[in-house]
């Protein structure tokens, strides 16, 4: 396939879309400290599921479905039963018996490989016994050059960081012996140094020099981009960034240089039969057109089969759920986090009275805010990945003086802690260090070996006096947040959002965000609030609560038709799902009259919590102690804090459904912890505004999560993390590796979705049931192309209730299931 | 029998590992009872010798071999307990807990044993059972490749081991310690054999320890269970060290074996130490550090500062084991120290050689007060140095001073130096004594922390100057040492690797964590 002169002009054009495809298949993964769930997938969203999946095949050898022997436990074990398999091959055209299905489960799972490039045709050659591979140190060469270039936290020396990605791994390969001496191949440096100084110069180069045909640009830019897989996630992030901030980054490109370089730098010119290279060719070429595909098709419908049997139990469990309102005036509401894990909770909260409503809400309770912890520049955004934040929160008692007073201590303090490190990291101070402070360490030992019930204090108090903790509490910045008129506006739109703006308030309101508590723990910010950007919710609460407590804004509120009862008080809160213990915050100038009630409050919110806990007990491996509430308290709580413990909670593993409706059409339905719960009423939604942005923000997050989950669980090795046992960090907090080096790994461990004996994570897409009408959803989906996307494409299921029963979109129609 | 009581500790994992081997289910009970039995034992040892030292009873002359007990049975039951934990859901985890119980007898055997070749079996064992745990994930072809340049590097010391041991035999007429100690007195130099001996173990200690430039295995043995890392680094690899402490009289008589401790110690601290500066993942910073600290150590007993090498030994062996088995912990630290960044003010190469010259200062002080208390305490001036070096960055406040941070500075200083006289003083009386040594050795030493501590210092003001620039290739690849000696082992005696676990990554069949091969 040599490339044969073309019109340079259109090749030029062609050589933009294909790099810009290759590119933009890339979904982003955060930094481990903001970690929240993407859809790895989310470059390919614009292809049917099942289209993508064959895609991913044949690009990077990964498969979307789980394997045959997986598929037959859940027949054997009756999950999947025999009309459900009827029903999703009904919707595959029914070209296959059900005999062919039933035996292709039979088969050994079948394994696939990744699109071939040149490296692995050298490779076979190799004997891999007695060398290296020249993949593996290839991979290794570029990961670990990555690390060094985009960290900031961990190393104390560090190669050129001002140039780009691609001019700095080529100035330091080109004084690199290291592959050279491995792989006995002087010449690398030498050739390193003659590559085209710029990324785009290079890629041309390179394409020409391995004689790629253009038809085949933009796949082979993606399988080459495969590869390095963790660390093109990375790039991709500061591109997202940077495009967030109105801005780009050129990083995903010059990575895709930088493995297409290897290619040249191992490429050794011969080009007759039998060279690497011709075998590489042919190896491509029956890569890709092999053309059997009955194998992916099969696995496709029994997935299809598995999500068909998890949807009939959900459309059964909702239709007799139903019940109209019998709260009328309740005393309580309490707003939680769609995540999956509030909905055990307020299930077991709603038990304990029926004067308790419970709302689900977006847990950053609508606040597009960063977080400055006060006197530091430590600014991080507590807000969905998808947006960008536009007003600042900082720590305030409320008394500018005492604030001034409070950071100009906490920064010498800080500047303290700082002036220590130096001594800390130097080398020539470790040994001192350990000659002096070591022996200490046998006191720690022994009480991280012991783990207590305490709560751990998050790092966020570090620098404070005790004393000036008190009464400090996350702030709305007003230079920032605006006038009064623009922070009623703010205040207008959240309780609107919230469905509280209209009908009766309870005197008490709670906010309840949520965090989890781990030790020792990586990825611990990926069981925090995703829609917080991966920190704990309090912030948002505390920061709400204080707006909407605000006399000022609550008369500023009447004029947009808000009235906030003046016995009405908001209550920040934090669910901390680990533990299941619910804190409330900033309850200390609460009105005397409330007190009695907020009493009562405290004590139902613990029996909930106890009760929830009971519930969670035997997936903690905790069965034994479900009757005996103080030992099995003590036992969650010690987990939290355990530093060997690699699977402290859950957290959104098993997630398969987002029900957008009032909590009447679920309150008391068991729904095991997987759905999200959004409070959403059409009757208060005239405009459809709501629906609109319920559709395009919170179902794409519920969606980007599930998918997180649905990715790690089918495909560890390239979108999950691998061996929790194995991890270690990478600059700080830009991901792990997996042991030694490799690439950057990303999505979740494999502790995350397997208990070592069972999946704890069922990979089904996820179910989106709304309760609105057929236009009004119709209407945004033909609005929004994204939604669109993800709705025909089958990236997920939509379903509305009609009357009692539930109806599923497809293809522009509404069908009950089956 | 007249065993000393610290016998009870490899008694008691000999036990526990002889009960594992043997039973099909239960293991993590047995493991937590042998560490429980084997640190009570240990505390009975010291105990009844801090009571029993008057008395006569439950009295072991031999305090080096009691601090060694104390300090393996309670890493031993930490590490266990991590464990049980840690491993929940794995695979063949019977094995890890015989190879586990195997590595720790090994270890407890081999600090309290008083016979040469049973010291030599010993450490050879836990080489051996360390193998297994290090292949725990027998999948991983990085795992394989690495665990087999261990055991290359571990072999050719135990050849060193077995030749030094015949020519003590052969020249002392006896393995055991006390009949060495004898033999030792008699004498005023030692016979070339015996010299040669010496050298051998201290060739031994130093494949042993990690050294460069044959260090790589200790750098890439990341691809095991957190715990088996924090094993290796605070029980094993330190054992070199040990054995040199226990053979001080036959050290301190061979000028050879301490040039070349000195020579490889030191060298591999600050080259190691500069290499440690570049690392980007926190598991194989950590381990660079090992390899630093570890020559550090040897180079202490290179010394003959025997009591400084035993604090460091056990100093280090807590603060390694703590830090890896809390490697999870560095994002939230990473967190917090975002919280300082505040921004850089200050920094020259002027200051910087001024806060050498003022932790000196006090250093020295506090130094005289001591020997002015007590007369008897031996503080060597190059120690005094380094102390004095590594405690300098404290006085660095490179966002810019305030009377606060000076003041608090300066008390870190002070109080530091005396923590660590106390801690000098408390091991002088469990080591043997200090031997003299060659004053070109101890420039050799202050030469070189002279240097680390410039070049840390000019790194940090010119991070990205000339020096900073060329030398970053070399730290980062770690001088290039370990590239040989990977090419050498693929050619003359590669690692045996089945089909499967030879795959590149990428093409590798989708393997299941601890399935078998």
């Amino acid at each position: 396939m040599n490339a044969p002169v073309h019109d340079t002009q259109s090749n030029a054009e062609l050589l933009d879309e294909a790099l810009q495809r290759a590119c933009d298949a890339v979904a982003p993964t955060w930094p481990l400290d903001q970690l929240i769930a993407v859809n790895p997938y989310w470059g390919h969203v614009e292809q049917p599921f099942n289209i993508a999946a064959s895609h991913l095949s044949q690009i990077g050898g990964s498969r979307l479905t789980m394997q045959q022997s997986y598929y037959r436990a859940q027949w054997q074990e009756g999950r999947i039963e025999v009309q459900h398999l009827r029903q999703a091959n009904k919707e595959f055209g029914g070209h296959l018996s059900e005999k062919a299905l039933l035996d292709a489960l039979e088969l050994a799972d079948s394994a696939l490989t990744p699109a071939p490039l040149l490296c692995d045709s050298l490779d076979s050659q190799r004997d891999l016994l007695h060398e290296p591979a020249w993949c593996d140190t290839i991979t290794h060469q570029i990961a670990q050059f990555c690390a060094a270039y985009f960290d900031r936290d961990q190393a104390d020396w560090h190669p050129n960081q001002e140039q780009a990605l691609y001019a700095s791994w080529r100035e330091t390969l080109s004084r690199d012996h290291s592959v050279a001496l491995l792989m006995k191949a002087a010449h690398i440096p030498a050739k390193a140094k003659a590559l085209a100084p710029d990324s785009h110069t290079q890629l041309q180069r390179a394409l020409e020099q391995l004689g790629v045909e253009p038809t085949q640009w933009a796949r082979y830019f993606e399988a080459v981009l495969m590869r390095v897989s963790g660390w093109a996630a990375w790039c991709a992030y500061r591109r997202w960034q940077a495009r967030l901030a109105g801005g780009d980054d050129q990083a995903l490109l010059d990575l895709l240089a930088i493995r297409l370089s290897w290619e040249c730098l191992i490429d050794d010119a011969k080009r007759h039969t039998g060279s690497a290279w011709k075998r590489w060719q042919q190896a491509w070429w029956t890569h890709f057109h092999r053309g059997d595909q009955t194998d992916l098709d099969v696995l496709a419908i029994w997935q299809r089969a598995h999500e068909i049997g998890y949807q009939q139990t959900l459309c059964k469990q909702l239709a007799t759920a139903y019940h109209e309102s019998e709260y009328a005036a309740p005393s309580v509401q309490a707003v939680f986090c769609i995540d999956v894990r509030s909905e055990v909770f307020r299930r077991h909260l709603e038990a304990q009275s029926t004067a308790i409503q419970t709302l689900g809400f977006a847990g950053f309770f609508g606040l597009p805010i960063s977080y400055t912890p006060l006197g530091t520049q430590a600014t991080r955004a507590q807000l969905p990945g998808l947006l960008a934040p536009a007003i600042d929160v900082t720590d305030s008692s409320g008394d500018t003086e005492r604030d001034e007073q409070i950071r100009q201590r906490r920064q010498r303090n800080l500047k303290a802690g700082f002036a220590k490190r130096p001594w800390q990291i130097m080398p020539g101070s470790s040994f001192t260090l350990v000659e002096t402070l070591g022996l200490g360490y046998i006191g720690k030992l022994f009480r991280r070996s012991m783990p207590t019930t305490s709560r751990v204090v998050t790092g966020v108090t570090s620098g404070f006096d005790k004393s000036d903790l008190k009464g400090m509490r996350p702030t709305l910045q007003v230079a920032l947040a605006g006038d009064l008129e623009q922070q009623a506006e703010l205040a207008a739109r959240v309780l609107r959002g919230m469905g509280l703006a209209e009908g009766a308030m309870a005197p008490l309101v709670l906010l309840i965000g949520h965090g989890s508590q781990s030790a020792n723990n990586p990825h611990g910010a990926g069981l925090d609030c995703g829609a917080c950007c991966g920190q704990t919710g309090e912030v948002n609460a505390r920061a709400l609560a204080g707006l909407l407590n605000d006399a000022a804004v609550r008369e500023r509120l009447l004029r947009s038709d808000i009235h906030i009862p003046s016995n009405t008080r908001f209550i920040a809160g934090l669910h901390n799902t680990t533990t299941d213990d619910v804190a409330l915050f900033d309850t200390d100038n609460l009105p005397a009259t409330l007190h009695r009630a907020l009493t009562q409050l405290t004590d139902q919110l613990a029996a909930a919590g106890l009760a929830a806990r009971r519930e969670r007990a035997p997936a903690l491996g905790l069965e034994h102690l479900q009757d005996k509430p103080g030992s099995l308290t003590r036992a969650v709580k010690q987990r939290a804090n355990d530093w060997a413990q690699t699977r402290p909670e859950w957290g959104l593993a098993n997630n398969a459904a987002f029900i957008v409706a009032p909590r009447s059409r679920t309150r008391g339905v068991k729904l095991g912890g997987r759905s999200f719960l959004h409070d959403y009423d059409h009757h208060k939604d005239p405009d459809n505004s709501l629906l609109e942005l319920i559709m395009t923000a919170p179902m794409v997050v519920t969606h980007w999560i599930n998918m997180q989950y649905y990715a790690s669980t089918v495909d560890n090795q390239r979108y999950g993390s691998g061996n929790k046992l194995l991890h270690n960090v990478v600059g700080g907090r830009l991901g792990v590796f997996e042991g030694n080096g490799g690439d950057l790994r990303i999505g979740l461990a494999w502790q995350s979705i397997h208990d070592g004996a069972n999946y704890r994570h069922e990979p089904l897409r996820l179910t989106v049931v709304i309760d609105a009408p057929a236009t009004a959803i119709e209407a945004v989906i033909a609005k929004h192309d994204l939604v669109r996307n993800l709705v025909n494409n089958q990236w997920l299921y939509l379903a509305r209730f009609q009357g009692n029963d539930i109806v599923f979109y497809r293809r522009g129609e509404w069908l009950s299931l089956g | 029998m007249d065993l000393p009581v610290h016998w009870l500790l490899p008694l008691v994992y000999i036990a526990g590992f002889l009960v594992a081997a043997g039973l099909k289910n239960g293991h993590w009970l047995i493991a937590r009872a042998t560490a429980a039995v084997g640190f009570s034992a240990a505390l009975v040892a010291i105990v009844g010798n801090l009571l029993g030292a008057g008395l006569g009873i439950w009295y072991s002359p031999d305090s080096l071999g009691l601090v060694m007990v104390a300090l393996v049975s309670v890493l031993g039951w930490v590490v266990i307990a991590y464990s049980q934990r840690y491993l929940q859901g794995e695979k063949n985890q019977a094995c890890f807990v015989r190879a586990t119980l195997f590595t720790l007898a090994c270890v407890s055997l081999l600090v309290v044993s008083q016979n040469l070749l049973i010291m030599v079996l010993a450490w050879s064992g836990t080489s051996i059972g360390l193998h297994y745990l290090l292949t725990f994930y027998r999948e991983r072809k990085s795992a394989q490749i690495v665990a087999h340049k261990k055991f290359i590097v571990s072999r050719l010391a135990d050849l060193c081991l077995l030749v030094a041991i015949l020519l003590i035999y052969n020249t002392a007429g006896t393995l055991s310690l006390n009949g060495l100690s004898g033999y030792l007195n008699s004498v005023n130099t030692l016979t070339p054999m015996l010299h040669l001996a010496a050298v051998l173990f201290a060739v031994a200690a130093i494949l042993k320890s990690a050294q460069l430039p044959l260090h790589g295995w200790l750098i890439q043995v990341m691809e095991a269970p957190t715990p088996v890392s924090a094993l290796l680094h605070a029980g094993v690899v330190n054992m070199g060290g040990f054995v040199l402490i226990r053979l001080a009289e036959l050290v301190s008589l061979a000028p050879l074996a301490q040039a070349l401790l000195v020579v490889v110690g030191g060298g591999s601290a600050v080259l190691a130490g500069l290499v440690t500066m570049t690392r980007i993942s926190i598991k194989v910073r950590l381990a660079w550090s090992t390899c630093a600290q570890m020559g550090f150590m040897l180079m202490e007993v290179g010394l003959g500062f025997y009591e400084l090498a035993l604090l460091h030994l056990v100093a280090h062996s807590l603060y390694k084991a703590y830090a890896f088995l809390a490697a999870g912990n560095t994002v939230s630290e990473t967190r917090h120290h975002r919280l300082y960044s505040i921004g850089v003010q200050s920094r020259s190469i002027a200051w910087c050689v001024f806060a050498a010259f003022g932790s000196a200062l006090m250093v020295w002080l506090s130094i005289s007060v001591w020997q002015w208390l007590l007369p008897a305490l031996n503080m060597p001036w190059v120690v005094a140095l380094i102390i004095a070096l590594g405690l300098a960055p404290l006085l660095w406040w490179e966002q810019g001073a305030s009377p606060y941070l000076v003041v608090r500075g300066c008390l870190s200083v002070l109080g530091l130096t005396q923590l660590y006289i106390v801690w000098h003083i408390v091991f002088a009386d469990l080591a043997p004594p200090a031997a003299d040594v060659a004053p070109a050795l101890t420039l050799w030493v202050v030469m070189i922390f002279s240097l680390l501590y410039l070049m840390q210092v000019w790194l940090r003001c010119y991070p990205s100057g000339q020096l900073a620039t060329r030398l970053y290739p070399w730290a980062y690849n770690g001088f290039y040492l370990d590239e040989t000696f990977t090419r050498l082992t693929f050619k003359f005696w590669p690692a045996r690797l089945s089909p499967r676990q030879a795959q590149t990554l990428v093409n590798k069949q989708e393997v299941h964590y601890g399935d078998t091969l």
